[in-house]
């Protein structure tokens, strides 16, 4: 037995193939795109060292700030309203029993559908003439450019952005803390109950610090989720209108492969690198239970 | 539980499951109509079944051949990532080997790797092999990104199998590959179908790679279709409509029958840590 799991022939033909993919198609591009960060480099020429041309050249580039403000706007607003709605649906969702799965399943459901298509959706409900302002000029109401507005420091087409990020994906939350909540044993509430707690402060009291390693989990996928967020800005507005829904990886798109700046962009693609390395770093740490 | 707070619960979640369901609705219902009755009154019903928003979309929206498309590269991705990731996460979560954990954490750094980090470097190296503007140029990439997930689920499913099974076939003189494909692939379907659902989902509807790297309209893949139906010149709403219709309906059938194994999925991944 012991020698049939150590067979090495056999390790190898398990692993390599895979592994072989793995470092072919990421690891060798990502050590190349960092490389090619550092580089003069576009569709008609060949990579040419630069040093921190491009970095430079970032720190000056005004759609870039927009993006990396909307970027990290759209990260703080994820992980916060998601962390907060989807808590708020698992507690009620197992608190009830009948319709359930209904509801649960209602709530997921746009989680796997195609943000390309919803996006498009979405751009209607929200545009001038139609969708909600359609309903609103009924009733005499003149509603906001909803995804043209361009005033304040986060614009409105970023809020109501978010607004559909949120509806989307808080589905993938709530289930995460719903399979949690259901995993803990039912004697710890009867206990609580007995020593006359209310539901709310065992909530409070059990749920939350019993959850609190798949906060950590909802979080993360929730940081590196936003940080690559591109279907939806795609389809709703293409970052603009005037570039004010840029986030990072639209701007990445758009100076890689419509203007062809491949070192430009791989700058840009670093930073979202570094940023989702440095959050699952950080929520890691923050969420880390030290019995587990 | 007090019936008051009970009725307020149900009352909020009936609001919030009309704000999921009445978009997808509505979308169904428009896809019927013409384009002028969308102008004039949108959120009536459809006065005529209208069917040729559906036609335009299929043939001449292409959105067939989109679909052939998008099939094609995740059935393929689908049945490579199963073979792929089954025979990684066996080798990691079962065999004895000093390297296995260090191998496990070069995998799950796909975790934290967004594809756009990788799209120009895979663009140049592909257009020089001839990958570019081919479907196998998405599907590798998509194999890989899909590994990490599936190679996750599956080391636990295979180190949760009681020891005793694979000693017996051992006993009775099965070698390493038979133990693998007779005894323990057999009992890792669950895991397999989950990691399979999840895996095509997320291909399904990946939209950049597939911009990127396909630029010929025949092999566009369906999210990438899509963008025909909308820009400045283009204001035929029914059809955007219809098209939308198309793309969502076939993974609303799909989750509407496996919506169980889909939530299983998930939870797998992160709860089992």
């Amino acid at each position: 037995m012991e020698k049939l799991l150590k067979d090495k022939k056999a390790i190898a033909i398990f692993v390599l193939p895979a592994f072989l993919l793995f470092t072919f198609i990421l690891f060798i591009p990502i050590c190349q795109s960092i490389y090619y960060s550092f580089c003069d480099y576009d569709a008609l020429t060949l990579p040419k060292f630069v040093g921190l041309k491009n970095y430079k050249n970032l720190l000056i580039d005004d759609v870039m700030k927009t993006s990396l403000k909307n970027s990290v706007f759209f990260l703080i607003y994820s992980c916060v309203t998601q962390l907060i709605m989807g808590l708020i649906l698992a507690g009620l969702l197992t608190n009830i029993k009948a319709g359930r799965n209904f509801f649960k399943n209602v709530i997921y459901l746009p989680c796997v559908l195609s943000s390309a298509a919803l996006g498009l959706l979405w751009m209607f409900i929200f545009s001038p003439k139609l969708g909600i302002n359609q309903i609103l000029a009924k009733y005499g109401m003149e509603g906001p450019l909803w995804l043209m507005d361009i005033k304040g420091f986060i614009t409105l087409p970023m809020w109501v952005i978010a607004f559909v990020a949120l509806w989307q994906y808080v589905g993938q939350s709530m289930m995460l803390y719903m399979a949690q909540i259901s995993g803990i044993s039912t004697s710890l509430y009867e206990a609580s109950y007995i020593d006359g707690c209310s539901k709310l402060q065992s909530f409070r009291n059990i749920t939350l610090p019993l959850i609190k390693p798949m906060v950590g989990t909802a979080m993360s996928l929730n940081a590196i989720g936003s940080l690559k967020f591109f279907d939806l800005i795609f389809n709703m507005t293409e970052g603009g209108p005037n570039h004010k829904t840029e986030v990072l990886a639209t701007h990445l798109y758009t100076q890689g492969f419509k203007f062809f700046k491949y070192g430009y962009a791989s700058a840009i693609g670093t930073v979202l690198l570094v940023l989702c390395l440095l959050m699952t770093f950080l929520i890691n740490r923050a969420f880390r239970t030290d019995d587990m | 539980m007090n019936k008051i707070v009970k009725a307020l619960i149900y009352i909020f979640l009936t609001f919030m499951a009309v704000i999921y369901l009445a978009p997808l609705f509505w979308v169904i219902m428009v896809s019927f109509k013409t384009n002028a009755e969308i102008f004039t009154d949108p959120f009536a019903l459809p006065q005529s079944f209208f069917i040729d928003n559906y036609t335009f979309a299929w043939t001449a929206g292409q959105l067939g051949a989109a679909m052939a498309n998008s099939l094609f590269v995740c059935v393929i991705t689908l049945i490579l990532s199963m073979i792929l990731g089954s025979t990684v996460s066996f080798a990691i979560g079962r065999m004895k080997w000093k390297l296995s954990g260090l191998v496990l954490v070069y995998f799950m750094m796909g975790m934290m790797i967004p594809v756009h980090c990788v799209l120009i470097p895979l663009f140049t190296r592909f257009a020089k092999i001839g990958l570019s503007n081919n479907l196998w140029g998405v599907i590798l990439p998509y194999l890989t990104f899909s590994l990490p997930t599936t190679i996750f689920i599956m080391t636990g499913f295979f180190k949760s199998l009681p020891n005793e099974l694979l000693e017996s076939a051992c006993i009775d003189g099965c070698n390493i590959y038979q133990i693998f494909v007779l005894i323990c692939m057999p009992l890792a379907k669950t895991g397999l179908f989950v990691t399979g659902l999840m895996t095509f989902v997320a291909n399904w509807n990946e939209l950049l790679l597939a911009m990127v790297f396909i630029s010929d309209d025949t092999k566009k893949t369906l999210p990438v279709s899509l963008s025909k139906f909308v820009g400045p010149y283009n204001t035929n709403y029914s059809q955007m409509f219809a098209a939308i219709v198309i793309a969502i309906i076939p993974t609303i059938i799909v989750y509407c029958i496996f919506s169980n194994q889909i939530v299983d999925g998930l939870t797998a991944g992160a709860v089992k840590e």
